[in-house]
């Protein structure tokens, strides 16, 4: 399995798609944590605005905003499962290794592994930019339990999704229709169901509800626990790699 | 390598049906069929990338999916595509690797197929010979006693062909590799292969020797003959078993007869050529008349749309 779990990471590090999704990743949760900094504590006039710079919801905002980031670690997942099809590398990588089961689990463990040193780039770009932005704005926030929960509830978000993806790449062999239906799915379905009242209990069960439970424990009061959103999350995470590697055993690799 | 009534239908198509042939070791076996006639999936199933809906195919007498170190027992040429962005070199590292290989068997293949320049750089940008040479290598990696090859010669040009028929046989008879190499080309490894397995519409129709295949086929070519008395010749050659056309009163065709037959009656009744040539060698014939009918998409004799 160590000599499979290399031959994904070699696979991965010698393109630069990670290079491009990790960027990407940054980008948008340092931008955002900037966004929302600039913002804090000014009254739009219409509802409630961000709250000010050294309140706790302020801060559990910014620091949880590196999760959304997420999407760019399941588009890398979902990579690199779909480009063994697309690229028709399946072929030579089923042929050294006929049991495809083995396949698929180190690629869940090569991923999961690489996703780590991502999410703490990730989450050291957002905290750099909050530390020094809402220190120039008068109250940086300071490192203790709350704050240091929050940031590890997003890197660890950031990590089970790249599992989703491969789990997703798995089952939707087609690396364009995994990815646009990835995204459907979190931006379009999971927002409706979650807005229509009476289906809106069950959204707390999807992925989308147990990254707010982790992230967040204050705006929405029907979420689960942060503990049991990182119990669903994983076996989401889990359960995608599981049954993906089910399906991919059977298929034919034409 | 031993295939034992391998079938497979994809939708209402039977691609395989009932499919049984022996590859014996040693031996480089050419896996022979027009386009269509199954030689992929046969393959395919037999490597264990696609379910077969019945029958086995055994190395050494275990299935593909069964061996514990595959890569040291087959190599497979399946494939010429290639993760563009990835350079040569990092293609076969990444299954040295997966196969727990050194990474410096990746330097040895690519120099093995005359490819240790292009090693750098990325695959998107090979020609299509360079591909079949680094899919070679990505066979070669953990020094298989079988080769399984999937048309291998498909895109190389004249040179390439030369040299890979060369390889093919240094693999098998110098290094003393069992090689199963298909094409839909009879001539293209006529002068490769020891033994041919020859399939129709996904039904074996022929498997044995190229010599006893030659030897059948002795004189079911055609030949064509110039002569300034080809009305005199014409009625010497007539005979059981041949056909002969006078295409013009300098010129005439005979089917079924070799060109040392046809010589030695024109030598005998003292006419003169000017051309004496085989049109098509007796092995293609055979091998024509075995496959015909056999194809799936034949096209319709050219003119008789009209």
């Amino acid at each position: 399995m160590n000599a499979l779990v290399r031959a994904e990471w070699t696979k991965l590090f010698t393109t630069r798609v990670w290079i491009g999704l990790l960027l990407g990743a940054c980008a948008l949760a340092g931008g955002f944590a900037a966004l929302f900094t600039g913002l804090a504590g000014q009254d739009s006039g219409n509802g409630p605005g961000i709250p000010d710079v050294g309140t706790p919801v302020y801060e559990e905002l910014v620091l949880s905003v590196a999760a959304q980031a997420s999407v760019f670690l399941l588009i890398l997942g979902i990579i690199g499962m779909t480009q063994e099809y697309r690229h028709r590398t399946a072929t030579p990588t089923f042929l050294t290794t006929p049991r495809r089961g083995r396949v698929i689990a180190a690629k869940v463990i090569a991923y999961a592994v690489a996703a780590v040193p991502f999410a703490i780039a990730v989450l050291a770009v957002n905290l750099a930019v909050v530390l020094v932005y809402a220190g120039a704005r008068g109250d940086a926030p300071a490192l203790d339990e709350d704050n240091l929960r929050t940031l590890l509830a997003s890197g660890l978000v950031l990590v089970v999704f790249t599992v989703i993806g491969v789990g997703v790449g798995a089952l939707v062999r087609n690396q364009v229709g995994a990815i646009v239906g990835a995204l459907v799915y979190l931006n379009v379905i999971e927002p409706i169901v979650a807005s229509i009242g009476s289906i809106s209990g069950i959204y707390k069960w999807l992925p989308g509800g147990a990254v707010q439970a982790i992230t967040s424990d204050f705006e929405a009061p029907d979420l689960l626990e942060p503990w049991q959103g990182v119990v669903l999350l994983l076996a989401y995470g889990i359960g995608a790699a599981l049954v993906g590697t089910a399906i991919a055993s059977r298929r034919d690799v034409v | 390598m031993e295939v034992s009534g391998l079938t497979k239908t994809f939708g209402r198509v039977r691609a395989v049906d009932d499919l049984s042939f022996t590859v014996e070791p040693g031996s480089v076996t050419g896996f022979l069929g027009p386009n269509g006639a199954g030689k992929t999936t046969t393959l395919r199933m037999a490597l264990g990338l696609l379910v077969a809906d019945s029958g086995t195919a055994t190395f050494d007498g275990r299935p593909y999916r069964d061996l514990t170190d595959p890569t040291r027992v087959v190599g497979a040429v399946l494939e010429t595509a290639f993760h563009p962005a990835r350079s040569g070199r990092n293609h076969l590292r990444v299954y040295c690797h997966a196969a727990g290989l050194p990474a410096t068997r990746a330097d040895e293949v690519l120099q093995q197929v005359g490819l240790a320049d292009a090693g750098s750089r990325k695959a998107g940008g090979y020609s299509l010979g360079m591909r079949q040479r680094l899919a070679l290598a990505t066979a070669l990696l953990g020094d298989p006693s079988v080769l399984v090859l999937d048309e291998p010669a498909n895109g190389l040009d004249p040179e390439g062909i030369q040299w890979l028929r060369g390889f093919l046989r240094h693999l098998a008879h110098v290094e003393g590799r069992t090689v199963l190499v298909s094409s839909h080309l009879l001539a293209e490894v006529e002068q490769t292969v020891d033994r041919v397995v020859i399939v129709g519409a996904g039904r074996l129709v022929r498997e044995g020797s190229i010599a006893d295949l030659r030897a059948g086929a002795e004189g079911a070519g055609s030949v064509v003959v110039r002569s300034p008395e080809a009305a005199r010749l014409a009625p010497l050659l007539e005979g059981p078993g041949r056909r002969v056309e006078v295409e013009d009163p300098t010129r005439l065709t005979v089917a079924g007869a070799t060109t040392d037959q046809v010589g030695a009656t024109a030598f005998a009744a003292g006419i003169e050529l000017h051309e004496l040539a085989a049109r098509s060698s007796g092995l293609e014939q055979i091998y024509f008349q075995l496959t015909s009918g056999t194809e799936q998409y034949a096209a319709a004799p050219a003119g008789s749309a009209r």
